[in-house]
């Protein structure tokens, strides 16, 4: 069976670009409301987009201004996960600075409330300013911490059993104990004992998606199931999303092999991992679209032009693994033809980063997402499925589950 | 009875909240009506069956670690819960009117992020969001986190107030809706927060249609009633069974209220309580005698007593009399995750020995008499005769409900109870209002509690006074 290319679509606030609250005139409050939140992602949903993420930071893009508001990323998810039932809700929350603890947890629950379609795109923080927020010294080495936030987070995921609530009446048991876990993880500059507080969430890990580099190899299992890349052009990207996809991102199997003074408990993913499950790679795509009788080039003009000073992640920001985003400017029919080679070349997917939500969201809506649908490039996610069901991705075996 | 009391509020209405409950033993998963704790469809039956019933709110408590009894995770309760604000969100969606009350801990959480996930709450839901402010000091629960125990037992309302304190000013940070201006920038010291730097803030999060969360506090203690006084908008207490109880609480707290600077009607008393109904008094009392064994099974019993002997009774009669030993340790420690904490074991077992003998009880009898709660019991009609007296009296402001039994424990309560107070005029036949500071009652949030402890209180001060930049920065 062949996995169907995908179309991820960020839904931030007003858009990706700096400008875009700006541009759009409307009030922090209105521009963040939970209506217009689910009326994009409905939008989304209706027009097949595979699964939406939520970009996100602790700080403003612009010191000071009322226009870089923004909502806590999981909170959003949340809030759509029952006003939808097919699309995949995939918050960032960054490994650098939050408690590891509380992120399995809201993940964890994002997911049961979702029905099995959560995903979470770990994301790294690099300005000095977010630590100052926590009160915190800087972190140094921002991919090792990303390391092992993701690796203590699935291993949390993973502390209850399927099956640990019992409900046993004659005993008075409520949970069986033997089938919760303490991890009892050490990283670099933290430690969590466990168990989770939530039980094993429907998917039994939520799809983690990063971009390339951003989690630094780990040595039990792939810690990244979606490795997102960019490029300086189509070639240069596709290059890179079949590079990434070679070497399991956030994994140190492909070249070193399992680490063999790993416990015990461990064992079972290990053997997973090297049976070869491939990550999916996707390009990274800022889209600007002819929209509302202007040119695609002429709003990009002057989006830029009414940037504020001082932005904090500039629209075009390089990707850590040295490369930006890919960009398209132009019309529909170009963008629908310029993913269709990209699927055509073997890269597994996109996510789409609309400079303006509202008016590019219109234009992916009309224009390009019944094209690929037609061309049976993408496949709608069907109602009911989870986003690892959706992306071809296996559900995983509970690691710390005896084999019988 | 009631002759005793007299009528202070003769117009007032009664409120009801809901207690989602996650760890306990008082809902019963082992009856056949019980539905999932954990599938999301469980929450949502009881955020809606309470917004049928036009409740204040819908409220979940936090667990930071799994209960543990000797070492090993404590197996006989419903355990296991979802995250609350996560939870509460997406409760937000398919709600409309019903307030959304988080519990979440000032001591393993960061003011910048949680301040965050309260305020997105808050104005995904239309201002509907609340806080249930809680502290946690051991070690025991710190393993999970970054910074592990750090704090010490008698500073940890010291960092809840401050953590409150700096919430406070990073949703007072953003200019009011339609008014121009910039966003505050907001400053925390070390000291005030008990760690090693000091925090310095740009907020993201706008306010909400109630302003920012509602804050709710359950602490019982001196020093908790102190910090519920100074700080709260309602406090979730634990005096919701016995009238002179509940009264002599809430004169306390008043006195409270008021040497914080505050009036007296400022904190809103909404005691947890059970409500079970029958159609006679006679088969209400039945299905209470019912319940009260139902949450309280053998193995329970065994188990709450062998915390108390700090041993493994599981071999004992349940039904048979108390250990004739004493416990074996001295003190309850951190570990149990209980509220008993630190109290002393040897008072307690000759206490409960001292009971058992006078009354003839057996353990599992004794742990059902010390289950204390009683709560409401009678038909429809004496039930709403009593939670308008309590409301009346000034006792109570409203009332915070754990149904015995999920998804389905409200139903009697909004199908039966609340036509009855309706008839009384005691209870409200609309939402007033939307958001939920507007349902319980509350003023609008004064920034002088955080900003201007110093200055003389101005009566009816209103938000937005303490907004500027300046303000907002002074208290570092």
């Amino acid at each position: 069976m062949t996995i169907p290319f995908f179309v991820g679509l960020d839904v931030d606030g007003a858009g990706a670009h700096p400008a875009a609250a700006t541009a759009s005139g409307q009030a922090p409050a209105d521009l963040l409301s939970g209506a217009r939140l689910a009326r994009s992602v409905r939008q989304a949903e209706n027009a097949g987009v595979t699964f939406v993420t939520f970009t996100d930071a602790l700080l403003p893009a612009v010191t000071g201004h009322a226009s870089s508001g923004r909502l806590d990323a999981v909170t959003r998810a949340a809030f759509v996960a029952r006003t939808t039932t097919a699309i995949g809700l995939v918050p960032q929350v960054p490994t650098t600075y939050p408690e590891p603890f509380h992120v399995a947890a809201q993940l964890a629950s994002l997911d049961h409330a979702a029905a099995g379609r959560g995903g979470w795109l770990a994301g790294v923080t690099r300005t000095p300013e977010t630590a100052a927020a926590y009160g915190r010294a800087a972190v140094d080495d921002v991919e090792r911490e990303a390391r092992d936030v993701v690796q203590v987070v699935r291993d949390l995921w993973d502390t209850w059993e399927d099956d640990a609530v019992i409900r046993d009446v004659a005993t008075g048991r409520y949970v069986d104990r033997d089938r919760i876990h303490y991890p009892r993880f050490e990283g670099a500059s933290f430690s969590v004992t466990g168990p989770l507080i939530t039980p094993r969430p429907p998917q039994g890990q939520l799809v983690v998606l990063a971009a390339a580099g951003d989690v630094a190899p780990g040595s039990r299992e792939p810690l990244v199931d979606v490795a997102l890349v960019g490029g300086t052009g189509a070639a240069d990207a596709t290059a890179a999303a079949l590079e990434s996809r070679a070497r399991p991102a956030g994994s140190a199997l492909g070249t070193a092999g399992p680490d063999t003074s790993q416990r015990g408990t461990a064992q079972a993913s290990d053997a997973r991992a090297v049976d070869g499950r491939a990550p999916r790679a996707g390009v990274e795509v800022e889209v600007v679209l002819d929209a509302d009788g202007r040119r695609a080039a002429d709003r990009l003009r002057d989006l830029d032009a009414a940037t504020p000073g001082g932005v904090r992640s500039p629209w075009g920001a390089p990707a850590p693994s040295g490369t930006s985003p890919l960009r398209y400017v132009g019309d529909g029919a170009g963008l629908v033809a310029l993913l269709t080679s990209l699927a055509a070349s073997g890269v597994d997917g996109v996510r789409l980063l609309p400079a303006v939500l509202d008016t590019d969201l219109r234009a992916l809506v009309r224009e390009v997402l019944p094209a690929l649908r037609a061309a049976r490039v993408v496949v709608p996610p069907r109602p009911g499925a989870t986003l690892r069901e959706t992306l071809g991705l296996p559900r995983p075996a509970n690691r710390y589950a005896r084999v019988a | 009875m009631s002759t005793q009391h007299p009528i202070v509020r003769p117009g007032a209405q009664v409120h009801f909240g809901v207690f989602f409950q996650g760890v306990n033993h008082t809902t019963i998963w082992s009856d056949p009506e019980s539905g999932s704790q954990t599938e999301f469809a469980s929450f949502e039956r009881v955020a809606r069956t309470a917004e049928r019933g036009l409740f204040d709110a819908f409220f979940l408590g936090e667990g930071l670690r799994l209960r543990e009894s000797r070492g090993l995770l404590h197996d006989l309760d419903v355990v296991g819960r979802p995250d609350a604000i996560t939870q509460l969100a997406a409760l937000a969606a398919v709600t409309e009117r019903i307030g959304l009350v988080a519990t979440q801990n000032t001591t393993y959480n960061d003011p910048a992020d949680l301040a965050r996930r309260l305020q997105s709450l808050d104005v995904l839901s239309g201002g509907r969001a609340a806080w249930n402010v809680v502290t946690t000091d051991n070690a025991w629960t710190g393993a999970n986190f970054r910074r592990g125990g750090y704090l010490d037992h008698a500073d940890r309302y010291e960092r809840a107030a401050a953590v409150l304190a700096t919430a406070r000013r990073i949703w007072d940070a953003f200019p009011d809706a339609g008014t121009p201006g910039t966003v505050a920038r907001v400053t925390a010291s070390a000291a005030d927060l008990r760690t090693p730097l000091d925090a310095v803030i740009d907020p993201t999060t706008p306010r909400s249609p109630q302003g920012h969360p509602v804050i709710f506090q359950a602490g019982d203690s001196p020093a908790g009633r102190d910090f519920a006084a100074a700080n709260a908008d309602v406090i979730f207490s634990a005096h919701g069974s016995v009238l002179t109880d509940a009264l002599d609480f809430a004169a306390d707290v008043r006195r409270r209220v008021v040497a914080a600077g505050r009036p007296e009607d400022d904190l809103k008393i909404f005691p947890g309580t059970s409500i079970i109904v029958g159609d006679t008094p006679d088969e209400a009392e039945e299905r209470a005698r019912w319940v009260r064994t139902q949450q309280v099974t053998p193995a329970t019993a065994l188990s709450i007593v062998g915390n108390i002997w700090g041993e493994d009774l599981s071999a004992y009669d349940p039904d048979g009399p108390l250990p004739a030993h004493d416990p074996v340790v001295e003190e309850l420690g951190g570990e149990r995750g209980s509220a008993t904490t630190g109290a002393r074991t040897r008072e307690i077992a000759q206490r409960w020995r001292a009971i058992a003998e006078t009354e003839g009880l057996s353990i599992r009898q004794l742990v059902i008499r010390n289950s204390g709660e009683r709560g409401f019991v009678g038909t429809p009609g004496s039930v709403a005769e009593d939670l308008t007296r309590w409301v009346r009296t000034g006792a109570v402001d409203g009332f915070n409900i754990s149904p015995w039994i999920v998804p389905s424990g409200l139903d009697d309560i909004v199908d039966r109870v609340v036509p009855e107070l309706q008839e009384r005029g005691a209870y409200r036949t609309a939402y007033e209002g939307t958001t939920l500071r507007e349902h319980v009652g509350l003023r609008e949030p004064l920034p002088w509690r955080t900003e201007r402890r110093d200055e003389p209180r101005e009566s009816g001060a209103r938000a937005g006074a303490g907004q500027e930049g300046e303000a907002a920065e002074s208290a570092a």
